[in-house]
């Protein structure tokens, strides 16, 4: 039963600070290298928080896309188009496929970071219409597709933090329920001074390096990056002569239903999401070798995620961590950059470190902090959880 | 693979610039004029709290509203799934936080205004209100944001993951969002900008002591189809059987009204229908038609208001629901008459 539900990954694409594609990203991790550092390219008066920005500026990564300057393109949909570009190649999709696939993705803040700087302009005079028709989410979604051709379907999932998981669950249920035969799922979005400012008024940035799970943690870093992972049917995998790299056999949703902005203390939400992903998966607690854990160094999260691992995974926990400290959070985008780090460690044999962690929490979980190289991994579950309680699991799993 | 059930549509709520949580303007519609109109609140307390009355943005409080008012007639507390499509989220907030932050700085913004920004709030704010654990997600595509939440659910249903689910389509706007609108081209000359919230709740099983209105027979989304494929959409959907009319997104400006010309090859003696010139045009637009042609499926007629010809129509053969947004994307929804019921 859990096999034949299984939905083939045929290739993924990630930009995040610590890495722009997939070398990058397992160099970085296997030499425990995080990405947070200084503000550089975001203008915002709040630079005492530290923050995980891709190293590159609009200006780079148009170059590296060959987009003729002065065509209007926001930092999401730039490094929405890294990633898809990336993901595509490594699963061998041309133009043509594309009419027949969907593209799922997520982002919340779409073209707010133009918008922010030419508001005035919005209201006062026509120079920056152009900006306008980029400024919803769902305009950003097609600015990011529309690079590399036409799809069949494309939609945008909104659930702020889990966007991400949210599109590649989708993905999976479209396949499963025979409507596509491939997606491109995942999200995308960069750092803006709107929501900066909005996680800061809410009081849950850290003016030092974030630390999950770490009893002296006192809120999140910012992050930003785009991953999409390339789900698809197994007749589409036959057809097309290529090798699944991994799969995703489950996944969960669940609604915590508790606070707009707050985990509720014992983490129900939590607690539904993964149980309801491993019920999916077809597959026990005990059969999970790693969680990548929502882990945003959050007082609130991290003691709520905590408590809903411990009630699943009881005295038997898998090692976990939380890799944010390296990325940031990476917010709507977190779930498919998660997503994608979970497969570079299956493939490549290990489990992510969580950086940055001394102290263990009287009411937490105690994160990986060995590298643990050349281990064998099977399943991975990887959980991205919302502001309103939308939470989120996924389970990615190695073939053989 | 979907499974077979038939998915009921159980009540369909709306809040618009016509008068809210009522069909009344299939006979008395309300006629506007202007180019920019506000919807009609109804009185809230019957339904939140004063403080939440207080405490939330417009949005926020007619997706509760419609919600909690198409929860109550169909006779469901608490729904399996609550999926929400949002163009542009609650623009209010989103808006008054911008503001401050460029007229004030970036200092003591109030947290208040980033938390509704968000466009999950709504599905989110339903669930906390209802104790819903459920299945939660909101979709953000243009003017096709509710067909996107819609056809999550059609899939949640064919993988029989759920029995009931609650739909909604809400979008506000304010002068200067309106005024974004027209700029970005996404509302377009003699258009009458407005706004829309519609919750939708659709059931496998018949509530004791309800009665559907119609069942969700497909749901069909396409973005830049050539003529074949969208043509062999349509026949595909309606397998035969031509429905009784179809429910357009025409709204008397003739570039939008061009991209449903392909019905008079594809579908040439079944009436079109309209309701911009009742609804105006939003994001949510596409839920006002879904709200609209469900009702009238329940009542078993189309009322002269809204079709091109000005007559009545009766049906018992099902409208199909075409929305193109800026000749790009397509939806092709297929709602039905419930079984025996004539």
């Amino acid at each position: 039963m859990a096999q034949n539900r299984s939905v083939s990954i045929t290739g993924f694409g990630i930009v995040s600070a610590i890495g722009v594609g997939k070398q990058e990203t397992l160099d970085s991790l296997l030499s425990n290298r995080t990405g947070i550092g200084r503000l550089k390219y975001l203008k915002t008066v709040h630079t005492e928080f530290p923050v995980g920005e891709v190293k590159l500026s609009d200006e780079e990564m148009e170059r590296i896309l060959g987009i003729a300057p002065g065509t209007p393109a926001t930092r999401t949909a730039l490094m929405g188009m890294l990633a898809l570009h990336e993901a595509l190649s490594d699963a061998c999709l041309g133009r043509g496929d594309l009419l027949q696939a969907a593209f799922l993705n997520g982002t919340t803040v779409g073209g707010m970071d133009k918008s922010e700087q030419y508001y005035t302009d919005f209201i006062e005079n026509d120079t920056r219409n152009e900006y306008i028709k980029s400024h919803d989410c769902g305009s950003c979604s097609e600015m990011t597709a529309d690079r590399f051709g036409r799809f069949r379907y494309i939609t945008t999932i909104s659930t702020a933090c889990s966007s991400a998981a949210n599109a590649i669950a989708l993905g999976g249920d479209m396949i499963r329920a025979g409507r596509a035969d491939i997606v491109v799922a995942g999200g995308s979005e960069c750092i803006t001074k709107f929501h900066l400012n909005g996680f800061n008024s809410l009081m849950i940035l850290d003016r030092e390096l974030c630390r999950p799970f770490d009893a002296t943690r006192a809120g999140l870093n910012l992050g930003e990056g785009a991953a999409y992972l390339v789900l698809e049917s197994d007749e589409s995998v036959r057809k097309r002569g290529v090798k699944p790299i991994a799969l995703l056999s489950g996944y969960g949703n669940a609604c915590d239903a508790y606070h707009q902005t707050a985990s509720s203390p014992d983490g129900e939400g939590a607690y539904l999401a993964m149980s309801r992903a491993l019920a999916d998966a077809g597959l026990a607690p005990a059969d999970i070798d790693y969680v990548n854990a929502h882990g945003t160094g959050t007082p609130n999260n991290d003691v709520s995620e905590s408590q809903a691992m411990i009630r699943l995974f009881g005295e038997n926990m898998p090692p976990v961590s939380s890799v944010k400290s390296m990325t940031g959070h990476t917010t709507s985008a977190s779930g498919s950059v998660e997503a994608a780090i979970c497969i570079l460690a299956l493939r490549n044999g290990f489990v992510p470190v969580n950086y940055g962690w001394t102290n263990p929490m009287d009411d937490g979980i105690v994160p990986n902090m060995e590298l643990k190289p050349s281990c064998r991994l099977r399943n991975i579950l990887c959980n991205a959880f919302g502001f309103g309680g939308n939470d989120s699991s996924l389970i990615l799993t190695a073939t053989d | 693979m979907l499974q077979e059930s038939r998915v009921n549509v159980l009540s369909v709520k709306q809040i618009s610039i016509q008068k809210p949580l009522t069909e009344e303007w299939m006979t008395n519609p309300e006629i506007h004029t202007e180019s920019f109109v506000r919807a009609i609140d109804p009185d809230f307390r019957q339904f939140i709290s004063a403080g939440d009355a207080r405490r939330l943005g417009k949005l926020l409080k007619r997706a509760l509203a419609t919600s909690l008012s198409a929860l109550h007639e169909g006779g469901i507390t608490n729904p399996d799934a609550i999926i929400t499509g949002t163009g542009f989220g609650s623009v209010e907030s989103t808006e008054l936080f911008l503001e401050a932050m460029i007229r004030d700085g970036e200092q003591m913004l109030k947290p208040t205004w980033f938390m509704q920004s968000t466009h999950n709030t709504a599905s989110s704010l339903i669930a906390i209100h209802t104790q819903s654990y459920g299945y939660n997600s909101t979709y953000t595509q243009k003017g096709l944001s509710f067909e996107c939440a819609l056809y999550d659910a059609w899939l949640q249903f064919g993988l029989d993951r759920i029995s009931s689910a609650l739909v909604g389509g809400h979008d506000e706007m304010t002068p200067e969002f309106a005024g974004f609108m027209r700029k970005a081209g996404h509302l377009l000359e003699g258009e009458i900008c407005s706004e829309a919230a519609v919750s939708a709740l659709l059931s496998t099983r018949e509530q004791e002591g309800t009665k559907a209105l119609c069942t969700v027979a497909g749901v069909e989304i396409l973005d830049s189809p050539d003529a074949e494929t969208l043509d062999h959409a349509v026949r595909s959907m309606i397998a035969g059987n031509i429905p009784d009319a179809v429910m357009t997104g025409m709204s008397g400006n003739a570039t939008n009204d061009g991209y449903y010309h392909f019905l008079k090859k594809s579908l040439p003696e079944v009436p079109l229908l309209r309701y911009k010139h009742l609804f105006g045009v939003n994001f949510s637009s596409s839920a006002i038609a879904f709200y609209a042609a469900a009702n009238c499926l329940g009542k078993g007629f189309i009322p002269p208001v809204l079709t091109l010809t000005g007559e009545s129509v009766s049906c018992s053969k099902g409208i199909l629901l075409i929305n193109a947004v800026e000749g790009r994307h397509y939806s092709v929804i297929l709602l039905k008459p419930l079984c025996g019921k004539l």
